[in-house]
Order: C-alpha cells, then sequence, then structure tokens
C-alpha cells in the first residue's frame, strides 16, 4: 500500500431529481469538505453525461489529483464510464470508486435527513477505500480463435458458415450421423412453402465443404474443462462400423442388408436397413451400422455389407474415439424435440395408431416421406378424408403440461391444413384452436390462405380423442357459439409442445443454467440473447427457446457475431480485483481451496517439498471474495478489497 | 328468480370465496364445454357460464338452468390447462341460490316409485346440491 | 386373518345390502376381514367443495376417525363414499388451509392427524392380497365371459387427489377380472360420468349419459358390464327401460363376479333386483 496520502477527488451527482429530490446534495458536499479530508468536493446535475465527465477530467488535472470518488448510481450502470473517463488522462481506473448513492439511499427512503446522512457516510467510506486503492492492470488471457457448435440443425449450421466466413476455424459438432436437424424432416416451410430440404441442403454442402469448417458427426462431448478462450473439450466420436475415409455413399451394402428396422427419421413410419444413411441428402454422405441390430454383432451371420463393399469400407474392430479440442468458444444449438409420448392421455397419444404429432405429419406429407408425399394415415394407409388438427397439445398448460406457448405450432398447422388440402382436394381439414398467433412477416396472410382455401377453424380446446372403430373421435367445443363439437375423423395432427432436447446431465456437464423447461438462459432476456452467463458459451437456435427457422438463423448469426468479436484480439482482458496469497502468511490450510466457486486456488509446494502454500490460478478468479473471508490469517486478500480498507470503510461507517 | 342485493365486488369475491377459484385464470379455451357429460344440455355451457361471470352478468348465471346439470364428475376441473375447476364454481353458485331460500327441487317433484327403487345416495347428494 | 376397518355406507347398508354381504364374504375367503366401524354415519355422498361448507365437510371426518380404533386403512366398496373421504382426508391437512383445519378441529371430539388412508376394496384385492393370490382361490372361473369394466368418475377424478389409477387408461379393475378368468374390453369411455347425481333432478339428462357409455361399450362385443358405484349400477341398468335403443347388456356390481368367482352362493349375490336381468346371461356361460 501506498504510504504517501492521496489527493482524492469527490464529484456528487444530482441525477436530476433521482438522488437531489431526497438527498440534500449542497449539504452533502459541505458537510465532506468540512469533515473528511478530501482535496476537492464538488456536484453536478448528470456526472455520466458529456460536460459532467469533462467536468471530472479537468478537475483531476486542474487540482492535481490521484483518486476520485463518484458519489452515483449503482456501479453496474456507470463505473466503466467514469473508469476510462479517468484512464483517459492518465489515472489508473482503479483509483476511481462509485458511491452508490442512489440504488442504495435515495431510492429506498423518503425520508430526506435520513438519506443525507446516510449518503454523506456512504462517500466517507469509500473516500477511505480509494485512499489504499492499489493502481491495477487487466490481466490478459491467451484466446484461441476456434470455435466449437454443438448440434448441426439450420441455427449450428449457420453459426458454423458465419464464423467460418469471418476466417475462423470451427468445428459442426453432431450427435446424429448427419447434420441438417429438425428442418430436414419438415416437407415444406411457413409462409413461403419452400421444401425444406432444398433450401437447407446447400446450406449443408456448404458447411461441409468449407476450408474452415471440420464437421464431427455421430459424436458427443464427455467432458469441458477449462474458461473464455481457453476451453478443453472432450469429444467422443462414436463407433460406426464403417470406415469414412474409405466409405462413398454408394449404398450398395445398404441394398444387400437383409435386415429391417424401424426408421427414426420416418418417426417409426416405414423402416430402413441396420446398415443405413440417415436421409438421401445426408451430409456427410456416409453410412453407419446400427450396432444393437446387427446380425453379425449380435448373432456373428451375416457380414453381407462387407462382402459387397466395392472400398473394403466395413471396419468391424471400430472403436468409439476421443479426441481432445481446444477452442475459445462454444454456441450451444443443441435444438429441440416434442412433447414425449407418455402426455397427453387423454388425447390417446401414443396409443392410437392414427393420432400423430407434427413431425410425423411432416413425413407424411413429405415427398421423401413414408409414403412418398400421399398423405396416408398410419394405420391402414388409407387416404384420410377428414383431417382434425388440434393446436395447444401440451402448450399454454400449466397444469398437465409446459405453461408456455411453443410459438410455431399455429403458423405450421395452417401449413399443415394448407399442404393436406393440396394433395388431398377434396379432404377437409379442421383445426380446434385457442388464438391463433401469427407475429412473423407474412404470417397473418398465410393464416388468411388457410382458411381461404377451406379450412375451418373452430375455437375450442380439444377434451378428448378415443376410437370408434375405424375413425378417429374428436371432442371439441365451439367456445363462440358455446356448443359441444364432436368430429368423426380419419387422421388427428397434434400441435404438440417443443421441448429443449438438451438434458439436466448435459447443462450440468458444461455448467450452463437452464430455466426450469431446460431451455437454456440467456444474459439477459431483452438485450443479451445470444450470450449466457457463463464466459465463453453462447446460445442460437431452439436450445435457448421456442422459435421459427427465420428466428433460428438470425439468432444464429447474432451468436457467430459474438464469437468473432471474442476472436478480433489475440487476448482477453481479465479483471484484476482479484485475490492474491500472502506467502508469509499462508500455512496451506487450504480451506480457501475448498470455498472457491472456480477452483482459482491450488496448493503448491516450494522450497524443495519443505513449504507448502496455496497458489492463485489468477485468469479463474472472478474476485468474489469467499477465500478472503474464510482465511484464518488473513494470508488471503483480495486486490483493492484488503481487510485494512474494509476495516477503515467500516470504522467510518459506524461514527 | 334471484334477485342480487349485493354490489358486484361483494358477488364476485364470494364467487370467489366459496369455490376458491380466480375467475380471471379462465382463458376461455373451452375444453371444460368439450369434455362436460351434461354440456348437451346444459344452458350456459361451463365455458360460457364463466365468460358471463367475467363479463359481471352475475344475475344471468345464477339464474340459469345450466348450473343445476353439472353431476360433479370433474372432468372440467382435471382437465383445464389453466387449473380452473368449474364443478366448484357451479357448486358455489348453487349454493349463492340456495342460501337466498330458493329451493331447486322439492320433495313432491320427485316420483314415489324412483325413490323406493334407486339408492338413497342419489338423494342424500341432490338434497345437498338442490335444496334449501 | 388380517382386520381392515370398513365402511359401508348408506346404500350397500340398506337397499344394495346383498352387495354388502358378497364382498365381505368374498374378503373372508382372500383372508382379509372387513370389520365394519361399530358407529359411522353417512359421508354425505358428494363432496362438499364449497369452501365455508363445514359441516358437510366434518361429517366425513368423523369416520376417518373412528376407522382408526381398527386400521389405519379404511375400506370403502362406493366409489361414492370413496371419493367423499379421500377428498375430506386431503383437503384437511394441506398447507394451505392451516386456518381451516384449525376451524374444523373445534368440532372434532377427538384430536385427528389425518392419518387414516381411505382405500377402495379393489386397491385391497390388488395390494393387499394380490391378483395372483386371487387368481389361486377362483372356484368358478369366469372364462368366456367379457366384461366392461366401467370405473364412472368418482374414482378417478381428480386424479391428484384419488391416485387411484391412469384417469385416461384405469386397468385396475380389468386386471382383477383377468385375475378371474374372465376377458375385459376395451372401451373408451372407461371414466366417463353415467349423470347419476342428476338422476333426480334431470332424469332424461342422466338417461342419455348412460346410453353414450352403452354405445361406446355395445360396439366391442361385451357380454355385461361391472361397476363400482351402486348409483352407476342402478342409472345404467335401470334407466335401459327410458332409452332409444335397446342394448340388453346386464350391469354386474364388481362384487357380484367377484363373489361368483370365489363360489359364493347364488342367493347371497342376489341376480334378482336388477332390470335387465343377468341370469341368462350367466346360465349360458355355465356359471350358475
Amino acid at each position: 500500500m501506498k504510504s504517501e496520502k492521496k489527493r482524492i477527488g469527490v464529484f456528487v451527482c444530482h441525477c436530476g431529481i433521482n438522488i437531489a429530490g431526497t438527498v440534500n446534495v449542497p449539504d452533502v458536499v459541505k458537510r465532506l469538505k468540512d469533515t473528511t479530508d478530501a482535496a476537492v468536493v464538488i456536484d453536478h446535475q448528470y456526472c455520466c453525461s458529456d460536460p459532467g465527465q469533462d467536468l471530472i477530467k479537468d478537475t483531476i488535472k486542474k487540482e492535481k489529483l490521484d483518486g476520485a470518488v463518484v458519489a452515483c448510481c449503482s456501479p453496474t450502470l456507470h463505473e466503466n464510464t467514469f473508469r476510462k473517463a479517468v484512464a483517459s488522462i492518465g489515472i489508473n481506473p482503479y483509483n476511481c470508486e462509485i458511491a452508490n448513492i442512489r440504488e442504495q439511499c435515495s431510492w429506498v427512503t423518503d425520508d430526506k435527513e435520513k438519506a443525507t446522512d446516510k449518503a454523506t457516510k456512504i462517500i466517507k467510506t469509500i473516500i477511505k477505500k480509494v485512499q489504499h486503492d492499489e493502481p491495477l492492470t487487466p490481466i490478459s488471457i491467451p484466446v484461441t480463435r476456434k470455435a466449437l457448435v454443438v448440434g448441426g440443425g439450420v441455427a449450428g449450421i449457420q453459426v458454423a458458415l458465419d464464423i467460418a466466413q469471418a476466417g475462423y476455424p470451427v468445428i459442426l459438432l453432431e450427435k446424429s450421423p448427419s447434420i441438417g436437424g429438425k428442418m430436414s424432416m419438415l416437407s415444406e416451410t411457413f409462409p413461403t412453402l419452400d421444401c425444406s430440404q432444398c433450401i437447407l441442403t446447400p446450406k449443408m454442402v456448404e458447411a461441409k465443404q468449407h476450408p474452415n469448417i471440420t464437421l464431427m458427426t455421430y459424436s458427443e462431448i464427455d467432458s469441458i474443462s477449462g474458461y473464455i478462450g481457453n476451453f478443453k473439450v472432450k469429444v467422443r466420436q462414436k463407433v460406426k462400423y464403417v470406415d469414412w475415409d474409405k466409405c462413398t455413399g454408394c449404398d450398395i451394402c445398404v441394398g444387400k442388408c437383409p435386415k429391417k428396422v424401424s426408421d427414426e427419421f420416418n418417426c417409426g413410419l416405414s423402416e430402413r436397413k441396420v446398415i443405413y444413411k440417415m436421409f438421401p441428402q445426408a451430409v456427410p454422405n456416409r453410412v453407419v451400422i446400427d450396432a444393437a441390430n446387427c446380425l453379425y454383432l449380435q448373432k456373428g451371420a451375416c457380414r453381407l455389407c462387407e462382402k459387397h463393399c466395392p472400398f473394403e469400407a466395413i471396419k468391424w474392430d471400430d472403436k468409439d474415439e476421443t479426441k481432445e479440442l481446444e477452442v475459445g468458444a462454444i454456441v450451444l444449438a443443441t435444438g429441440y424435440e416434442l412433447l414425449d409420448k407418455k402426455m397427453l392421455g387423454s388425447y390417446g397419444f401414443g396409443k392410437l395408431k392414427n393420432v400423430v404429432d407434427g413431425l410425423r405429419f411432416e413425413r407424411i406429407l413429405s415427398a421423401s416421406g413414408p409414403f412418398m408425399g400421399e398423405v396416408r394415415r398410419p394405420s391402414d394407409g388409407k387416404i384420410p378424408e377428414k383431417v382434425v388438427f388440434v393446436q395447444c397439445a401440451g402448450s399454454r398448460d400449466q397444469e398437465n403440461a409446459m405453461a408456455y406457448c411453443s410459438k410455431i405450432c399455429c403458423m405450421y398447422t395452417a401449413k399443415q391444413a394448407i399442404l393436406y388440402k393440396h394433395r388431398v382436394h377434396h379432404g377437409e381439414a379442421i383445426v380446434f384452436y385457442i388464438d391463433v398467433r401469427t407475429g412473423g412477416k407474412g404470417f397473418e396472410e398465410f393464416y388468411k390462405r388457410a382458411t381461404d382455401e377451406g379450412t375451418l377453424y373452430i375455437r375450442g380446446k380439444v377434451s378428448k380423442i378415443f376410437e370408434k372403430g375405424d375413425k378417429v373421435i374428436v371432442w371439441g367445443a365451439d367456445t363462440i357459439t358455446g356448443k359441444k363439437v364432436e368430429i368423426e375423423a380419419d387422421l388427428v395432427v397434434l400441435a404438440t409442445a417443443m421441448v429443449p432436447s438438451a438434458t439436466k446431465e448435459f447443462a450440468q456437464l458444461l455448467k450452463v443454467t437452464q430455466d426450469e423447461y431446460g431451455w437454456f438462459t440467456e444474459a439477459h432476456p431483452k438485450l443479451r440473447p445470444v450470450e449466457t452467463l457463463a464466459g465463453g458459451f453462447f446460445l442460437a437456435g431452439a436450445s435457448q427457446g421456442p422459435k421459427d427457422i427465420p428466428e433460428a438463423v438470425s439468432q444464429a448469426s447474432g451468436a457467430a457475431c459474438k464469437v468473432i468479436t471474442l476472436f478480433a484480439s489475440e487476448t482477453l482482458e481479465h479483471l484484476p480485483v482479484i485475490a492474491g496469497v500472502d506467502e508469509d502468511l499462508c500455512s496451506g490450510c487450504a480451506v480457501c481451496i475448498d470455498v472457491c466457486p472456480y477452483n482459482a486456488r491450488e496448493i503448491q509446494i516450494k522450497e524443495d517439498g519443505k513449504k507448502k502454500t496455496v497458489k492463485v490460478i489468477e485468469v479463474l478468479c472472478e474476485g468474489c471474495g469467499a477465500c478472503s473471508a474464510a482465511c484464518p490469517v488473513g494470508a488471503a486478500q483480495q486486490k483493492n478489497f484488503q481487510d485494512k480498507q474494509i476495516e477503515d470503510m467500516v470504522e467510518v461507517g459506524l461514527e | 328468480m334471484l334477485e342480487l342485493t349485493q354490489t358486484s365486488k361483494e358477488i364476485k369475491e364470494d364467487i370467489q370465496l366459496l369455490s376458491g377459484q380466480t375467475l380471471s385464470d379462465c382463458y376461455q379455451c373451452g375444453e371444460c364445454t368439450a369434455g362436460c357429460p351434461t354440456a348437451f344440455a346444459m344452458d350456459p355451457v361451463p365455458s360460457q357460464s364463466i365468460r358471463l361471470l367475467q363479463l359481471g352478468k352475475y344475475s344471468e348465471v345464477l339464474n340459469s338452468t345450466g348450473i343445476w346439470l353439472c353431476a360433479a364428475c370433474n372432468v372440467c376441473g382435471e382437465r383445464c390447462p389453466r387449473g380452473v375447476d368449474y364443478g366448484k364454481i357451479a357448486d358455489a353458485l348453487r349454493t349463492i341460490v340456495l342460501r337466498n331460500k330458493i329451493t331447486h327441487v322439492t320433495l313432491e317433484q320427485v316420483d314415489k316409485n324412483f325413490i323406493l327403487d334407486a339408492p338413497q345416495q342419489a338423494f342424500i347428494a341432490a338434497f345437498r346440491k338442490f335444496t334449501t | 386373518m388380517k382386520q381392515l376397518a370398513y365402511y359401508p355406507g348408506c346404500t350397500l347398508y340398506t337397499k344394495s345390502k346383498n352387495l354388502d354381504l358378497c364382498a365381505r364374504e368374498t374378503a373372508q375367503i382372500l383372508g382379509v376381514e372387513l370389520k365394519e366401524l361399530e358407529t359411522w354415519n353417512c359421508c354425505g355422498a358428494i363432496y362438499s367443495t364449497v369452501q365455508d361448507d363445514l359441516a358437510n365437510q366434518v361429517a366425513p371426518i368423523r369416520n376417518l376417525i373412528e376407522a382408526q380404533k381398527i386400521s389405519k386403512k379404511l375400506v370403502t366398496l362406493c366409489a361414492a363414499c370413496y371419493n367423499v373421504l379421500k377428498r375430506s382426508n386431503r383437503a384437511l391437512f394441506l398447507k394451505e388451509n392451516d386456518i381451516y383445519c384449525k376451524r374444523m378441529m373445534n368440532y372434532l371430539e377427538t384430536e385427528y392427524l389425518g392419518d387414516t388412508e381411505t382405500v377402495h376394496y379393489l386397491e385391497v384385492l390388488k395390494n393387499d392380497i394380490g391378483f395372483e393370490n386371487l387368481k389361486s382361490k377362483v372356484k368358478r372361473n369366469l372364462s368366456g365371459l367379457k366384461v366392461a369394466s366401467y370405473y364412472g368418475c368418482l374414482m378417478l377424478r381428480p386424479s391428484d387427489e384419488m391416485n387411484f389409477d391412469d384417469p385416461d387408461n384405469p386397468m385396475m379393475m380389468d386386471d382383477m377380472f383377468s385375475a378371474l378368468g374372465a376377458t375385459p374390453v376395451e372401451f373408451p369411455f372407461k371414466g366417463e360420468c353415467c349423470g347419476g347425481y342428476v338422476l333426480v333432478n334431470k332424469p332424461d339428462v342422466a338417461t342419455k349419459c348412460a346410453q353414450t357409455i352403452l354405445e361406446s361399450i355395445i360396439d366391442t362385443g361385451a357380454d355385461c358390464v361391472a361397476t363400482t358405484c351402486p348409483l352407476c349400477q342402478y342409472n345404467i341398468d335401470n334407466q335401459q327401460k327410458l332409452m332409444s335403443k335397446q342394448f340388453n347388456l346386464p350391469i354386474f356390481y364388481f362384487t357380484q363376479l367377484l363373489g361368483l368367482a370365489l363360489g359364493i352362493d347364488e342367493k347371497i349375490l342376489n341376480f334378482e333386483n336388477h332390470y335387465i336381468d343377468p341370469k341368462p346371461l350367466l346360465k349360458q356361460k355355465g356359471l350358475i
């Protein structure tokens, strides 16, 4: 600590009437001049304004001040403003501190006398603090300018493309054998009715071919360590039993494979072979073997794929392969699933074959789906003459399912009704709704198109769905006329709730927070939608909350921008207000290591094993002060929050 | 015919207190009406009944016939996405009418043979639900 | 012999005494004594949801207190009693009902902690006796008899209070009939209300509700229907005389078929009081 006394300037802000309306600012100024050793005490209407900041800078220069106390609003708002201002004229910014006399004083009382007393006291404590503040320099940490994108759906692909275009290497990680995500399963997209795969596959191919993008599909994360700019990620590439360097995706093996199992991509409506490609336009264009069902791996029989492969790509001794990646930023684009079939018992969901959810119906509609674009129903393959669409199946239902609105269902239901009627001209489409939410560009017009083209919208939530003969009976209501409505349908499509793909375990692995439903939590719901509070982790797409494709793509580009900003310089600055270790006092008891929430302290052995002390990993320390409080001998002191400073502040506070 | 003497605010408080339900929770989805076994004969149907209450039309609902048709089967409360139990609201509405000494059923109205024949639980329930 | 406190309820005590008798006999055969409470009062027949209706809410609680003299489990046969007793007990001890609970305690002679568990006889058969055990005691196998298990509304809902079975697809009674050798049939209206409570004031509405249920059963090829509530049985059986369509489906109370399978005398089971006479069906299946 410095031995000479600092010349400290105090600047008391009126903040209009926010402070001055309750605190008697002139009185505070007078009291401070009379009772403290501050070199200068002045006030200003709005210190944060340009004239206000100029006043501070000029006063510091004129009065040759060494430190400044700005008595104003919360430091979360303007600490940086004033520190930048003093730094611009050569004062170390850590010699400038904020005395919060607004949120912690004028805004919590109407009593002017008490407010004035408290404001004076607060400022006095900060003057004491600044007296012993050290000049600090931010810590520089290197940044690995390589990004990892978790999730290869449309959002993940967009993030990867944007970061790659900016010139940085990106790894695009996906747990399925191919990228594409849910968008690759859709038939057409609203409101343009573009063929989904037609607009997606160019991006998928671009991602494959881009020199800066490395695709790692059929892979999962096993562990993550490190911190922003310096992550170490262990990725496990799952065993495929096919050498992807040799495989060309010619599909001969698929033709020869004798065993069929349910096809997940077609939502169980058709079958695939045990050796398979996810879908014809898969990227990478390669096959994998489903080990659990493979006749050779389970029973030692068959091997037809190996026999017929012209490239000798079948590899029975294949294993899981672990790779360790070093990246500087991670973008979570893990997407969504649809509501579990176990819920919605009263709708017969999971029990009745002809009650399907939105994704299943997309596969029915899809030209490359199980019925080649002909709308047929799962139970008997008949073309349904009457289809009922049930909106809000599990959404907006705080009592029995998800409380939130899943956002996309109104639009995709209108789309599915329109597409159904395009394929089955005489077919009847009926939609049960509570509201129709059409907030995007061209969306309301699209909804009108649905009714123009003959879809009937009935306002009421469905209570029960059951089978009678080969029909599906839907019990709903029309709240506008107050009548119960019973419809005998051939097929029912439920617009089920979107739920997050990322599990609780996965979030815990990453140490990223999720909300009560499992959507990743953004740093600020309004102003920081693509960042998390965990440094270095960014969000894109439905992993953060229900959204449609245009929003997912916008957000993806936003997340990419944040990553690119992070990579813009080779180093990152870390706050220097961190804890240290006084090695003379430290006995190596390690209590501080236990209390540190950031794993920023560790034992070190010095002097050939004779002395055991604690060491601080500076880049991990977030300056929370827990070690400082826990240390029994005062060896853990936090910079600019030294015990002596706190004692001085308390002493003057209790006067 | 029930003549209301209390203010709207008082009636609303009464209904909410007796039923334990918050009328504004209902967002008019109609699932209650859709699943109600006796709604085909009810006027007003459950969702409309709540809507009328939300609009302050207490007299219309309290004097309606629909509230007496509730069979207390609990489908409405079980399935309501907002946790509103119309069965409880109907019970409260009937109670208000009955406590004003307006009976819905008298013994004379019931068929004698039916009284001898049917399980007495029907009458016990009816006496609480329909008589003052 | 395991002793369980038993609450018959008004209807099973009088008009439907045969159902009470055969239930108790079946329990004896299965190794459980259903011991009637020494003193009990009417449960109220319908749970009072009116928040300040203390009188109607105290009455059921008294039975729960009385039950503890015999066992901590109180067995009921009637779905309505089951519903009232279980819901009253739960409401008393909900955290938010602290004041209500204190007020209720003022009217009760003995202190009560809410620890009587109300169970339906079906639950006793499943949990205390076990369906495998039941199967071993069957004397007249009900094979060839297609039974539609009709649960009605009161046993299943509100499902968070009743916790009886899956409200959308209950199977307990169906499983019991499987154990007895019968063939349970699936139909979508197992828990749909029969309209019993509006029989007094709107019999035509009750008839329509009952008809809807029968219409869904007739398509399944069921021979008969089994119920768990005397009012449901009366309603669906008797009102068939007013229905626009003839179903000719006999409606049993589940203990009648249970008693039949366990070899209890036909006279105790009493098949005389039905509107649709079940005897021809039972004779045809070789059960009587």
